[in-house]
């Protein structure tokens, strides 16, 4: 199988994978989210110290409400966090502009979420072209290359024209994966992707995200509420009230 | 981005249906007044063809039932014109400029049909009374009163329609359908070419036209005579009294009514805006709701988004990409509106509809499609702010 990621294809913008295995490529320094209403304050996150080493399979655990998908958030550069710094690859992101954090996530970070987010009205090759239609400069044949290539990768070479209704919820996101993996990224924030989906698919799913760290050295920060799944990776982060447990 | 825009909307063609039918509808509205407007406008700036100021409308009556003689009536004429501060006098028929009054008839020439066209009796002192405009020949005067043939002026137009670019002057058409021997008063002798004459309203297009002379010794007994009369600038009610006197002078039976043409201009230019305001209103209370409609529509298409939204952000769109997607989206929306809608509109000139020139048409549907992509734009505006400034976490969280 070609290995898609090691080999980011000829755009420029494309973000290469450099960096030893090892380094750190995200760094969370005393992170405090809360969340502000007129009447109720909600620590969401409580002096988090994290760091994720490229290459990593690292899983973060923790019961509903604990603050897991709040971080995921922060790591993705979706939101700002209320006190504490957030470096990627050893740089600051917090003076970035919107358009500097679209950037880098657009070239950093894939995302993959419980419910796919798939966009009902494109067909599956339209959906995983979706990262790749904001990367300036990049031609419309060079995406559809790309997004079939990537399909391909996921299994999914014969339902390219499909569109999400006509998929099961496994093939729904290995079309999600594929779109994170379209951008070449070097991070995989994948937000409990195998909650919607039964144990046979559930395995599928997980064994696609290890042989993509395993094989191609994609970081992958992992949520979930599988213990076993959460053994499969390399670390286990947990959380509790808002605050790193173990 | 503007091919998956296209496809996106192309994808969601059911969903949009509704929302390019309203596009549809307000464009072939707004392309229908602006027809309207932009011909009320031309025709009001295009010149009448004639003056209409210092011109009275003399109307006398005989009474119900009773004829009056042409020689009393003539007798009648020469008095008034003899009355200082009136320069010139002219029978004509009923159909005199800017009443509710029509005369019309076809003609034709050699094969050559003419639209329809106002039919117009008048004396040989009509041009000067009316201060037409004389482009060829000449008016009718005493010089025919021999003539085997109806003498007549006709209008440019009417000359365009019959004779296009050979001579006029001195050619003789008939009615459309004169029959196998036309009668010689059922031929009409061109004796000059006068400008186009806008004798409706001041919003009406010019019409063919063409004035038949009244011969002064013909023997018709009128119930009614219409006479313009000429007076010199600053004349009033003063001499509008002299004249009922006058002719109250010649016989105490006939009844005169005088009115200033330039009042009926006035009445009737009224009467002819009155249903161009009336379609702009409906027009404008449409497009509104319309306005409204999108505006509805388009909040109600990001609540529904919110999670495509987050998506896209955490793909790499910034929040003013998010906007200016929002934005494309409903001008490629709007473009399948307009774009259906500028077909039917091009009908109109392809088939020359109305008989207006193509140039109406052009103009409205460019100035329709304008309208339609302002409005779109001014109604998607603000939506797309709200949706770019969705928090990307928040909106992922949603779902």
């Amino acid at each position: 199988m070609e290995n898609l990621l090691a080999n980011p294809t000829s755009y420029s913008q494309a973000a290469p994978l450099a960096g030893a295995a090892g380094t750190p490529v995200l760094r969370l320094t005393n992170i405090e989210k809360v969340y502000q209403t007129s009447t109720i304050e909600t620590v969401a996150l409580n002096q988090v110290n994290l760091v994720i080493n490229r290459g990593e399979f690292v899983s973060i655990m923790g019961p509903s409400g604990c603050g897991k998908s709040t971080l995921l958030s922060l790591m993705g550069l979706l939101d700002e966090p209320t006190r504490g710094t957030i470096e990627v690859d050893g740089r600051p992101v917090q003076s970035y502009s919107d358009r500097e954090l679209a950037g880098l996530r657009n070239l950093k970070i894939g995302f993959v979420f419980q419910s796919y987010h798939l966009i009902n009205d494109l067909s599956v090759v339209d959906n995983v072209e979706l990262p790749l239609l904001y990367r300036p400069g990049m031609s419309g044949k060079d995406r559809r290359q790309r997004a079939l290539a990537v399909l391909d990768k996921v299994g999914l070479g014969a339902r390219t024209g499909h569109f999400p209704s006509q998929l099961s919820g496994g093939q729904r996101q290995r079309v999600a994966i594929a779109r994170a993996l379209a951008g070449a990224p070097e991070i995989i924030l994948a937000d409990e992707p195998t909650g919607n989906l039964d144990s046979v698919m559930g395995e599928e799913i997980m064994d696609l995200l290890l042989g993509l760290n395993r094989q191609d050295g994609v970081t992958i920060v992992m949520v979930t509420h599988d213990e076993q799944q959460a053994l499969k990776t390399e670390r286990v982060i947990r959380f509790f009230d808002g605050s790193q447990v173990g | 981005m503007l091919r998956h825009l296209f496809t996106l909307i192309w994808n969601r063609k059911r969903a949009n249906l509704l929302l390019i039918s309203e596009i549809f509808f307000s464009f072939v509205v707004l392309f229908v007044v602006g027809v309207v407007l932009i011909t009320t406008a031309e025709n009001y700036l295009t010149p009448h063809g004639f003056n209409y100021n210092e011109v009275w409308r003399l109307q006398v009556r005989a009474g119900q039932g009773l004829k009056m003689p042409r020689a009393e009536l003539d007798e009648v004429l020469r008095h008034v014109k003899a009355l200082p501060g009136v320069r010139t006098v002219a029978l004509t028929s009923g159909n005199v400029p800017f009443v509710f009054s029509t005369n019309n008839s076809e003609f034709s020439y050699q094969g050559k049909k003419s639209p329809v066209t106002n039919v117009y009796d008048a004396d040989d002192h009509y041009l000067e009374a009316m201060q037409l405009h004389l482009r060829e020949g000449r008016w009718f005067g005493p010089a025919e009163d021999g003539s085997n043939h109806r003498p007549v002026v006709i209008s440019q137009d009417l000359r365009q329609s019959l004779f296009g670019n050979g001579p006029a002057v001195g050619k003789v058409f008939t009615y459309l359908n004169p029959g196998k021997d036309p009668k010689p008063e059922h031929q009409f002798l061109v004796m000059g070419v006068v400008d186009n004459v806008r004798m409706s309203s001041d919003f009406n297009a010019a019409e063919p036209s063409v004035w038949n002379r009244l011969i002064p010794f013909d023997t018709t007994h009128w119930e009614t005579a219409n006479v313009l009369v000429r007076v010199a600038p600053g004349e009033g009610g003063a001499l509008q009294e002299k004249i009922a006197r006058t002719v109250a002078g010649v016989t105490r039976q006939w009844t005169t009514e005088v009115r200033v043409v330039n009042d009926d201009r006035l009445n009737r230019r009224r009467y002819t805006l009155v249903p161009v305001v009336g379609l702009s209103i409906v027009g404008l209370f449409l497009i509104i709701n319309v306005a409204l409609g999108l505006f509805g529509v388009l909040w109600y298409n990001i609540s529904q988004r919110r999670a495509e939204i987050g998506l896209r952000r955490a793909m790499g769109a910034t929040g003013a990409g998010i906007g200016w997607q929002f934005l494309g989206e409903m001008m490629v929306v709007t473009t399948f509106g307009v774009s259906l809608g500028s077909l039917l509109a091009a009908q109109f000139p392809l088939l020359n509809a109305f008989d207006l020139p193509a140039h109406p048409y052009l103009l409205a549907i460019g100035g329709a499609a304008g309208a339609v992509y302002l409005i779109t734009a001014l109604c998607a505006w603000q939506p797309s702010q709200l949706a770019a400034g969705i928090q990307p976490a928040v909106a992922l969280r949603e779902e």
